[in-house]
């Protein structure tokens, strides 16, 4: 008998501690939840997913929460459920980790809601839902862009490429080497290699006994950069073309500029190389709202964003008219022109950036526009 | 019902109550999760808890669990029927094919071994893409689906997953019922002495491997139901720390600790997101607060584990009435020509001994002169260089320690082995199971005059006690041999004599006993016969007047020159 009270105390604590814990919903106006990961190695980029977002949302009346999904499947479906438990949400700015995304998917479309996002995993848009839709070049974009410019513009007959092990990596490793024997000059050398490593001369040592001509790197920020330094130690004197990590200023700033100093990069776009009067707005609000400079992830997370709001400023109060919106309209963003191509890929352009040595802003120096033709429909 | 019962079923019900009527879909999910990682720390506490051995696998067994049902569901959609059993049976058939080189390791060399593999599983998971789907994984995993019956999210897939909890739960209750628990218990606490006891403590590390691989392989199959794609993730090493951090801060031990951990770790971030990217460092500061304030687990702290009696430290003198001896198998134990070297050291040089029932020999030499090297080649525990060793006539030269205890061959130590969380009884009683008797603590108990702290913990007793604990926890399996390796050392000279008249009384009986110390007042009155070893050789073995008289003894012993 001397339990009793105790267990009646214990469940009573208990009972507590779950009413405490129960969420109520009240009426709201639309919602649009913020999925990024902000955490893990992925945080860089998913920041700026982050900025673009907020940027875009800020002052406006759409309610959005930002919810960090750091690296993890089940942690970005718990953000997911944790964001759709709310009512009215019309679109959901999901992480640019594809195995996130993938595990999204099947979520979204069985909630219905459309997920706005800038991963360039091809996978995503494969699996035939109607609720992808990124607004960042794609592998099929990018890598053709990149394979183009090292073989029609460097004159790579031997290029090499080095991936990550990543989703990342081997996503864009497959893009690139399908776009680079669709020209004719399959790479002579191939490797990938996990996040964690920091000595790159191994490989790099490799790729000079391969007798390769040009080097294409799919890599994340800090191994780009890495590679990069490692490289002009080595007196590796052949042109490096890498991913979109490049074009990021932190990845930037990793390097000296004598060590940019011929680098390129593939991208959807570059912020901070563009003179236009509209875009030098965004980068001036940009560095005033978050203190930095931002990157192509920032604004094609800005542009689909805008997408969403227009999508709304022409009547679309729910999920589906969203959805249906984003499947048909087409979108003249900061970037680029956004138009679904049935899949859910909206950009369908890419942007060629290269560092002069003199400092750490780069200079577009080759546009390729709608190369997927999706634009002229 | 004690504290724990009832804090458990309070806990349950609430938490069923707030599942049912309370929760959204979102928190039912989290509650889904957490269930698939109480199941993950249950079967980490058999290796991790119980076995105490760090195994840094447990993520691996979970990823395997998670690709053999994500690779047959995606591509071949298999059905959970076949899928869930399959999942758990290559866990535990990698755990066994891994055991046999791993589990030899001990300490941080094991903890290495299980990361390597964890480590090699994942690049296997991330390069075989046709497979594997690779860095990105298999999407489009179907959802539990049994025969034609497909659970949905929410709360039938949180019933489900807590149904097989339960049952987790109880196969957990029916491995570690209170036996095998002290017998893990002795396992971990006293590891180099615990085959001396019969305690086969290979198979117990190779039982608790196994089960923490089925657990974890269970637990990842219902992790790939819940998220429906695959991929490294569940493989890497954070799954391990996640599993690990749920396993100290609840509790090493138990189902209820199972539970805290895994409920309070698959929370406390959620219930933290709003601190945006500062969230890691609230949960941080939490977990780090649990650890430093209940280092043995929440569990321990909300609902503290039996405490022993007030009465539980007594004197050596407190005792009753001394029993009558025990029936010992009568046994002969013979050694020839033993050799034993560490490098350079020869600790063993051709010893050569034997003694029958109803003997007591007693060992004397000079430190480092071979004596505790003796004992343990004899009773299995260190290999022989050379030499051979019978036993009853039986050649058991290099024989696994518990098996020769379990043939009748029992030993105490130089410094008690006595586990600190385990009762005397408890003690005993384990060590009876040990060797396949009826656990029956109290005829040696009686013996040694000491059942007044039969339910007294070990780390409780004062040194005199803990040497009768171990003469009684040696002589309740009725050995015919008995090694006691300088069993006066540190007593006082009533608590000596104690000791002595305990050794003529089971000599009395028929046991043999090997009596090794310095105290040559304690062994002059119990001894028939007296070895005196230097250097690793018998340099005298007769009456215990001659070896006594014998110069070189002397000489080698108690330093006098003879002439």
């Amino acid at each position: 008998m001397r339990t009793l009270p105790r267990l009646v105390i214990t469940f009573a604590t208990g009972m507590a501690a779950i009413l405490s814990l129960v969420t109520t919903s009240h009426a709201e106006p639309l919602r649009v939840p913020v999925l990024v990961p902000i955490t893990g190695f992925l945080s860089l980029e998913g920041t700026s997913q982050k900025n673009g977002a907020e940027l875009a949302l800020v002052g406006t009346d759409v309610s959005f929460s930002v919810i960090d999904t750091a690296t993890a499947p089940e942690i970005a479906i718990n953000a997911f459920e944790r964001a759709v438990d709310a009512s009215d949400v019309v679109s959901v700015i999901a992480p640019m980790l594809g195995t996130q995304m993938l595990a999204l998917v099947p979520l979204a479309d069985e909630f219905g809601i459309p997920l706005i996002t800038v991963s360039g995993t091809a996978k995503i848009t494969e699996l035939g839902s109607p609720n992808v839709y990124r607004f960042f070049p794609g592998d099929a974009v990018v890598k053709a862009a990149q394979a183009r410019y090292a073989v029609e513009e460097l004159d790579a007959s031997r290029p090499a490429i080095i991936s990550q092990t990543t989703a990342y990596g081997q996503s864009g490793r497959a893009a690139l080497e399908a776009n680079l024997r669709r020209i004719g000059t399959p790479p002579v050398f191939q490797e990938s290699m996990d996040v964690s490593v920091k000595d790159m001369l191994p490989v790099l040592l490799k790729v000079r006994d391969s007798g390769a001509d040009a080097l294409l790197l799919q890599l994340h920020s800090g191994p780009t950069a890495l590679v990069i330094r490692h490289a002009k130690a080595l007196g590796l004197d052949i042109p490096i073309i890498a991913g979109s990590a490049m074009h990021q200023p932190e990845t930037a700033a990793l390097l000296e500029p004598a060590e940019l100093k011929g680098v390129c990069a593939e991208s959807g776009s570059s912020p901070v190389s563009e003179t236009s009067e509209e875009m030098q707005a965004f980068v001036d609000a940009y560095r005033r709202s978050f203190d930095r400079e931002p990157d192509a992830f920032a604004l094609g997370q800005y542009d689909g964003a805008q997408m969403i709001l227009a999508a709304i400023a022409a009547g679309a109060q729910t999920a589906d008219a969203v959805r249906s919106h984003l499947q048909t309209a087409r979108h003249e963003g900061l970037a680029m022109t956004y138009k679904s191509d049935g899949k859910g890929n909206m950009a369908h352009s890419a942007v060629i950036i290269c560092y002069d040595g003199t400092g750490r802003v780069p200079q577009i120096v080759k546009r390729y526009e709608n190369l997927t033709g999706v634009l002229l429909d | 019902m004690n504290a724990r019962t009832s804090m458990s079923v309070a806990g349950g019900a609430a938490l069923t109550i707030y599942a049912l009527f309370f929760a959204s879909s979102y928190d039912q999910r989290i509650l889904t999760l957490s269930g698939i990682y109480v199941i993950l720390v249950l079967g980490y506490q058999f290796i991790f808890g119980h076995a105490g051995a760090l195994s840094l696998a447990q993520g691996a067994f979970f990823g395997v669990g998670a690709y053999t049902t994500g690779i047959l569901g995606s591509k071949f959609g298999a059905d959970f029927l076949l899928t869930f059993p399959l999942s758990i049976v290559v866990a535990a058939t990698l755990a066994a094919l891994v055991s046999l080189p791993v589990l030899r390791l001990k300490t941080h060399y094991f903890a290495l071994a299980t990361l390597a593999l964890s480590q090699l599983l994942l690049l296997v998971a991330i390069n075989w893409e046709p497979v594997t789907g690779g860095a990105n994984g298999l999407p489009g995993v179907p959802p539990v689906t049994i025969l034609d019956w497909k659970l949905t999210r929410g709360l039938p897939l949180l019933t489900f997953v807590w149904a097989i909890v339960g049952m987790a739960m109880v196969i957990a209750h029916m491995q570690m019922r209170a036996g095998r628990v002290a017998a893990f218990t002795v396992m971990r606490e006293t590891p180099l002495a615990a085959p001396s006891f019969g305690i086969d403590s290979g198979m117990l590390r190779l039982r608790a491997f196994l089960l923490s691989a089925a657990f974890g392989g269970a637990a990842g199959a219902l992790f790939v139901h819940t998220n429906r794609v695959v991929s490294p993730e569940t493989l890497g090493f954070g799954v391990m720390i996640t599993c690990l951090t749920m396993t100290v801060v609840g509790g090493r031990f138990g189902i209820l600790g199972a539970v805290i951990g895994a409920l309070l770790l698959t929370h406390l971030p959620e219930w933290f997101r709003g601190f945006d990217e500062y969230y890691l460092v609230a949960v941080g500061i939490l977990l780090l607060a649990a650890v430093v304030f209940a280092p043995e687990g929440i569990v321990a702290l909300i609902a503290p584990a039996k405490a022993p009696h007030e009465n539980d430290k007594p004197s050596l003198h407190t005792q009753s009435k001394r029993a009558s001896a025990t029936k010992p198998s009568r046994l002969a134990l013979e050694a020839i020509d033993l050799a034993k070297s560490y490098g350079g050291v020869r600790a063993l040089d051709g010893v050569t001994l034997s003694f029958g029932p109803g003997e007591i020999v007693g060992v004397i030499g000079p430190n480092g002169a071979g004596k505790t090297t003796l004992a343990n080649v004899l009773t299995g525990l260190t290999p022989v260089d050379q030499g051979t060793i019978r036993l009853g006539g039986r050649d058991i030269t290099n024989t696994p320690a518990h098996i020769i205890a379990r043939m009748g061959l029992a030993r105490t130590f130089q410094t008690p082995q006595l586990p600190n969380a385990l009762t005397v009884r408890d003690l005993v009683e384990t060590t009876q199971r040990a060797h396949g008797m009826s656990p029956a603590a109290d005829e040696a108990l009686d013996l040694l005059t000491i059942r007044s702290i039969a339910d007294a913990r070990c780390d409780t007793l004062p040194h005199g006690l803990r040497r009768q604990v171990e003469i009684a926890r040696a002589i309740a399996t009725n050995p015919g041999i008995l090694v006691l390796d300088e069993p006066a050392a540190g007593l006082s000279p009533d608590e000596q004599d104690e000791i002595a008249a305990i050794c003529i009384s089971l000599s009395a009986s028929g046991m043999a006993i090997l009596l090794i110390d310095h105290n040559i007042e304690f062994l002059s009155p119990c001894v028939s016969r007296l070895i005196c070893m230097e250097a690793g050789r018998v340099i005298a073995d007769g009456a215990s007047d001659e070896t006594l008289t014998n110069p070189d003894v002397r000489n080698a012993y108690f330093g006098v020159i003879s002439s």
